[in-house]
């Protein structure tokens, strides 16, 4: 089973857009089983609405396409927000983006959402890498502070082509047992293959990302990684469905 | 024929990858030729990295081909430009602002840019999202060089590919490399933009493994025609008229 964990539905306020057709398109082109879906930012900045278009454009495919709750921190009913996405829309994940939200990723506020994220059971994804807001170190920190919460840093937990936050993510990792990092767009294939031999491949995440990078690519990082069939396994789908109790 | 315009090999430093590590992923990617560099900056003539570079292109003529790196800040930059490219016969330079702290438009930087332009050799600069490596900043670079071909490595990284093709699109003497970034469709924009004759094929390896690479390329749908010279003819014809005389 191969599990894409982070694609997006839905139109962004920059313009970017993917239809769940589209998605669906796309997964099956691929031979991908499902995948974890979150909404994007839209024009409206509404993320309760958002959420509650993505959980509706995603019920017609309850066996492939499972959803996040995307919320805003800065937003006084935060908590209640996210509840309501878990326990009414049927969303399975928490979405974080500190980039586009616009706040850092180790943020005290954040421990309200973590405490219902832990209640319920439900991973934790956060766009990482982004400079001020959400290097690896600041994910750490908040995955510290949940130890018992799964946290998935998007992008290797570095979005940076000098390799420079390299060295940043694999601390994080060795720091926090409880983090993960999906692979979309992660400089150096052998940051992945040494993540998978120096932390376990339990850790590493197929995430494309989509529709920002090409999942006709970013599938193959994972398929071409050098690393044994089972981690292979692990990367493609296995972690997804222990962390997501698909 | 397939050449990748920049890739690396080095004994020591963050990453060390000896030509014995490239060779095969080439192999396994159909990639005829490379274009190495080191990770490590030389700081003059007589430099290990440079020495290393030298050997590396002697015991694989078939296979590699030379660029001297270096830090144009160092006081012995200009004498380990003409030592590399008229008595190694290396065939450009390469710069990397982020690693040796250095404005890409600096004079000292400008200097070493106009001596490689004496040999005809390229100036391949690193670019990418942060400070010092902007492509904003390196076509401010080539701006004042227009007699110098300078080749923006990564195609202005994550975020900053548009202005990269922007870049190129007001410099004649600007060329884009595709390693590392992770978007097909921003290399067909990126033909689309300039004409396929400034766009250069590269992986970054062999940490980006260059079959992953060129599988980026072939996933931007260019034509036969654009697609061949991306992969290697550009390439070819440009160093073809690198001299080792000044």
């Amino acid at each position: 089973m191969i599990v894409d964990f982070r694609v997006f539905v839905g139109q962004s306020f920059d313009g970017t857009r993917q239809t769940v057709g589209d998605l669906v398109h796309g997964l099956d082109s691929l031979s991908l089983d499902r995948a974890l879906v979150c909404p994007f930012k839209p024009l409206s900045y509404n993320l309760d609405e958002a959420n509650a278009q993505l959980a509706a454009a995603i019920r017609p495919y309850p066996d492939r396409l499972l959803g996040a709750a995307r919320i805003d921190p800065w937003q006084p009913d935060a908590p209640a927000s996210l509840r309501r996405g878990i326990e009414m829309l049927g969303l399975r994940a928490l979405y974080l983006n500190p980039w586009e939200e616009h706040f850092p990723a180790d943020l005290e506020r954040l421990d309200s959402l973590m405490e219902v994220a832990q209640a319920h059971r439900v991973p934790v994804l956060v766009a990482a890498g982004y400079p001020w807001l959400s290097a690896a170190a600041q994910v750490c920190a908040l995955a510290r502070r949940w130890a018992s919460v799964p946290v998935v840093m998007s992008n290797g937990g570095q979005i940076n082509i000098s390799g420079l936050g390299q060295a940043g993510a694999a601390l994080a990792l060795a720091q926090a047992p409880n983090l993960h990092f999906d692979s979309a767009g992660v400089y150096r294939q052998d940051f992945i293959e040494e993540c998978v031999r120096d932390f376990g491949a339990e850790r590493v995440l197929l995430g494309s990302g989509s529709p920002y990078f090409d999942p006709r690519l970013e599938i193959k990082r994972i398929l071409w990684a050098k690393v044994s069939e089972s981690e292979r396994c692990l990367m493609l789908g296995e972690n997804a469905a222990r962390l997501l109790q698909w | 024929m397939i050449i990748d315009s920049h890739a690396h090999i080095d004994a020591a430093g963050y990453w060390v990858d000896p030509p014995e590590i490239l060779l095969p992923l080439m192999d396994e990617a159909g990639v005829d030729m490379a274009i190495v560099m080191t990770y490590r900056d030389a700081d003059g003539p007589g430099h290990p990295a440079t020495r290393y570079v030298v050997d590396a292109v002697n015991r694989y003529p078939d296979r590699l081909i030379g660029y001297v790196r270096l830090n144009p800040q160092s006081p012995g930059a200009l004498e380990a430009v003409d030592e590399a490219l008229g008595q190694y016969r290396l065939k450009g330079v390469k710069l990397h602002p982020i690693s040796y702290v250095g404005f890409p438009y600096g004079e000292a930087t400008l200097q070493v840019m106009r001596r490689a332009a004496e040999f005809s050799a390229p100036v391949l600069f690193h670019t990418g999202d942060e400070a010092l490596a902007l492509p904003q900043e390196v076509a401010e670079a080539a701006r004042l060089c227009p007699e110098t071909i300078v080749i923006m490595g990564h195609m202005g990284g994550y975020f900053h590919c548009q202005a990269a093709i922007q870049a190129a699109l007001e410099l004649p003497n600007v060329m884009l490399d595709t390693s590392a970034m992770p978007y097909p469709a921003l290399i067909c924009r990126a033909v689309e933009a300039i004409g396929a004759e400034r766009v250069l094929y590269a992986s970054d390896g062999p940490g980006c493994v260059p079959m992953l690479e060129v599988e980026k390329v072939r996933l931007a749908g260019l034509s036969c025609r654009d697609e061949t010279l991306v992969l290697g003819e550009n390439i070819q014809r440009l160093l073809a008229g690198v001299r080792h005389d000044r």
